[in-house]
């Protein structure tokens, strides 16, 4: 199991600096110059200038990298050119704001949409199950900003439950936190259900082929023992793969419900750094999100053998 | 004993409530965030507008765009136009109770003036784009005296420049031992109270403040009261998401909202609108070495072939009136001569062009989606100009890429926006220059250079009426752009909200407003 751990993370490290010397690449082939957008349209040459050398975007791109991987090996990620912010405890900041949201969100569509799943596979070419995956598709194939704003008018505006805009934190009012993760954590879950629900129905319709659950039902056993204590833990496995990709992929940020429920969450970072070619924030968002990655892989890897006995570390 | 504690429990309760209905705090929904609290340094215009709550220059910008004294008592001029002696008002605290005096004020001065600040204004004041501080004196604690290498008519108004952070005068304190930038300590009717990078800016009402003599506000100067406890300045990038929360009685104003927006929210119970004419220039670009738009006759067809009337109608939803100059519409400059535009004239269009040997050669503009405004010019201009027989042909990048295309001069045509100019002078200077040494200007014309340095020395107000009227029509001839309007602000604020309006420098004032009960 060590083993397996280390194997795993060491074979991060070159993706890590694969990825570190693609972003670092990539980012200045976008067109665009971070210390014009901060002069705007007022910039003269000689104020540019001077800008660049501050920002110390006239040295060449090797030496500019080679300042920041330095800098990245203890762990210094720079400063933020925008808004001249440390980057690492800023992203760490706006990581925990996503991931509040999207831990809490992809356990409750987990938890609905795997029962929900399997009712429908043992219901197979029902109504029950053309319902169910209709509503799962349905929720798949709603934009997640627009079920947000649609939630927003409901909730915020026509019934005034719930706050619109604004973050408040755990640590700063638990109550009044919860109040403002409603809506973001409700509409990622629908959004998410719909994917869950139909990974659910489909591994566990392939699962209720085999002959063991034939075997199992010739036993005499209940469908209810049959599907929970048989079919589940098998047909769990390749959902849980999924669960495990929509977890990496979300912790990568929401950029589009941070943005629409206000969130300072790291997708809305990111998006800013991206317009205001922010280099050292967007390096260091996408150093820390590949890095999640690779984690939550990991982690994906090694619950894996709890659901699946056939799989061994 | 349980009755006990809830008794208590309800007392307290009740207390709190009680404070909290004491306490008014103003919220404002900002579409970024700020970039810091250093003003006039690391900047942008959100930041602008929240620094000018907090910091004050010895001039500021009035009502009406003209500049007028602030901290200042009286401005004099000595008449050479070289030496320049304020007297400052007596009684006036920082944030943190130390008294004003000229020593505060030639301190500020001075880190403003060293390259290491990076102050963004520094090249009004060293020389490079205009006249030279050549020294700075304090002769008694009320009087400062700035002496300049020679005369220049923008010398008060740049020291006003919004952008600048007003010249704000800062307490030594707002600086670490280090010398590094700690927080702002300025003399404005508000402090800093709180910065959530991201989420919020609180800013609180100073209870010393020292306020100007006139009877109420006038722009950034006059007589500026702090009415609410608190003003609470809410980062809200999304506009729907800043709809919902104005409808929804969770934010208290909105102090840009777009013409769509803004005729929506018309209509909601509980919303008002303020418009103003701002003084943004908004307009198409020429690329006048491009091989085809170098011919002045094909730029003089493309202005000839918009309908402006229609044209601005429709991209400001009839709050805004076409202007074809870069003298802005609210400006006290802006003459009879200034309002001779171009003339819709589709069949003097193709006059041009036949004349010009134009047979359709397509015509690039380009054009973003960062800023509708800009986008939906581009779109509008490109259809009315189809009918005068032009091809021109949209290409959309994003705003980052075509800021780099205006500055390197790399683009035939452009549909772009140039921030609020407050003096015409700067208004040309943004526009003007020789296009060898700096791509970005759009007009390069020995004559009217000449013509303008002329202005920016001039003070006499109608010398330089007479200098920006030349310069109008110089460059309704020449035609390197064409100006098509200046454009509106609307703020969207809940009827609660007392005192607020807009006005033409368009960053938004929250002394003089005032909170009625909910």
């Amino acid at each position: 199991m060590l083993r397996f751990i280390l194997q795993k993370l060491g074979m991060a490290i070159p993706t890590l600096l694969l990825i570190s010397v693609m972003v670092f690449a990539l980012i200045r082939l976008i067109p665009g110059d971070p210390a014009l957008l901060m002069l705007g349209d007022m910039a003269d040459p000689q104020s540019l200038a001077e800008m660049r050398h501050t920002l110390g975007l006239d040295h060449s791109l090797v030496t500019q990298f080679l300042i920041w991987f330095k800098a990245v090996l203890s762990f210094d990620l720079g400063f933020s050119i925008s808004t001249k912010q440390a980057v690492l405890p800023l992203i760490l900041d706006r990581f925990s704001v996503s991931a509040t949201i999207v831990l809490v969100a992809v356990l409750f569509a987990t938890l609905i949409a795997v029962p929900i799943g399997l009712i429908a596979a043992w219901k197979q070419n029902t109504a029950l199950d053309l319902g169910l995956v209709s509503v799962a598709t349905l929720l798949l194939s709603i934009p997640s900003f627009w079920l947000g704003l649609l939630l927003l008018h409901a909730f915020g505006i026509q019934l005034g439950w719930l706050p619109v805009v604004g973050y408040v934190s755990f640590a700063q009012a638990p109550w009044q936190a919860i109040s403002y993760m409603v809506l973001p954590v409700v509409t990622l879950t629908l959004v998410e259900v719909g994917a869950i629900t139909r990974m659910a129905r489909a591994s566990t319709i392939e699962v209720l082929r085999l002959e063991y659950i034939a075997h199992a039902r010739a036993k005499g056993l209940s469908e209810r023992a049959v599907l929970w204590k048989h079919a589940l833990p098998n047909a769990f496995a390749p959902t849980w793969t999924l669960v495990g990709l929509i977890l990496g992929n979300l912790l990568g940020g929401i950029a589009v419900l941070e943005t629409v429920f206000t969130l300072p969450g790291i997708g809305r970072l990111m998006v800013d750094a991206i317009f205001a070619r922010d280099y050292p924030v967007l390096q260091g968002c996408l150093l820390l999100i590949t890095f999640i990655y690779v984690l939550v892989n990991l982690c994906v890897d090694l619950l894996y053998p709890l659901f699946d006995p056939r799989v061994k570390l | 004993m349980n009755r006990l504690l809830n008794g208590t429990l309800c007392v307290t309760l009740a207390l709190g409530a009680g404070l909290a209905q004491a306490q008014t705090t103003l919220r404002v929904g900002l579409n970024a965030d700020i970039r810091s609290t250093e003003p006039g340094v690391n900047r942008d215009e959100n930041t602008d507008t929240v620094m000018l709550h907090i910091v004050e220059g010895l001039v500021a910008h009035r009502e009406d765009a003209s500049v007028g004294p602030l901290l200042a008592r009286e401005v004099q001029r000595s008449a050479d136009g070289m030496t320049y002696t304020f007297k400052l008002r007596d009684g006036v605290h920082f944030q943190n109770g130390a008294t004003l005096t000229a020593a505060d004020v030639k301190w500020t001065w001075e880190r403003y003036l060293d390259p290491k600040t990076q102050w963004r204004c520094l090249a009004e004041f060293d020389g490079r784009g205009g006249a030279k501080i050549t020294g700075i004196d304090a002769p008694d604690p009320l009087t400062v005296v700035f002496h300049l290498d020679q005369p220049s008519g923008l010398f008060l108004a740049s020291m006003a420049r919004p952008d600048c952070g007003g010249s704000g005068i800062l307490h030594r304190d707002s600086l670490a031992a280090d010398g590094s930038w700690k927080a702002p300590i300025g003399t404005g009717p508000f402090s800093l109270d709180e910065w959530k990078p991201g989420q919020y800016v609180v800013l609180s009402r100073f209870k010393d403040y020292s306020p100007r003599d006139e009877a109420g506000p006038d722009g950034f100067t006059g007589k500026k009261t702090a009415l609410v406890d608190a003003v609470r300045f809410m980062v809200i990038p999304d506009p729907s998401s800043a709809k919902a929360a104005l409808m929804s009685n969770n934010i208290d104003l909105l102090p840009n909202v777009s013409a769509s927006d803004a005729q929506e929210l018309k209509t909601t119970p509980g919303v008002q609108i303020s418009f103003s004419p701002i003084m943004a220039i908004c307009g198409l670009l020429f690329q006048t070495n491009d091989p085809l738009l170098k011919d002045v006759r094909i730029r003089q067809a493309i202005a000839h072939s918009l309908d402006y009337g229609q044209m601005v109608n429709a991209l400001s939803n009839g709050t805004s009136e076409p202007n074809n100059s870069a003298i802005p519409q609210t400006s006290p400059f802006y003459s009879a001569t200034a309002r001779q535009g171009y003339r819709y004239d589709p069949q003097e269009a193709q006059r041009l062009l036949s004349e010009a040997g134009y047979h359709g050669q397509p015509i690039k503009m380009i054009v973003n989606k960062r800023y509708s405004q800009m986008f939906d010019m581009g779109l509008l201009s490109q259809a009315m100009a189809v009918a005068s027989g032009l091809n021109i042909q949209m290409e959309t990048l994003e705003w980052g890429t075509q800021l780099e295309r205006y500055q390197s001069g790399n683009y035939q045509m452009m549909a772009f926006s140039y921030s609020s100019r407050l003096d015409p002078a700067t208004s040309f200077d943004s526009l003007m220059g020789d296009k060898s040494k700096e791509p970005r200007k759009v007009w390069d014309n020995p004559q009217a250079q000449a013509v303008l340095r002329e202005a920016v020395r001039e003070s006499d107000t109608a010398r330089r009426q007479a200098l920006f009227d030349q310069l109008h029509t110089m460059m309704i001839h020449d035609t390197p752009m064409v100006i098509i309007y200046n454009g509106t602000v609307a703020a969207a604020l809940r009827d609660s909200v007392k005192g607020f309006h807009s006005w033409p420098v368009s960053s938004p004032r929250l002394w003089g407003v005032s909170l009625a009960a909910h």
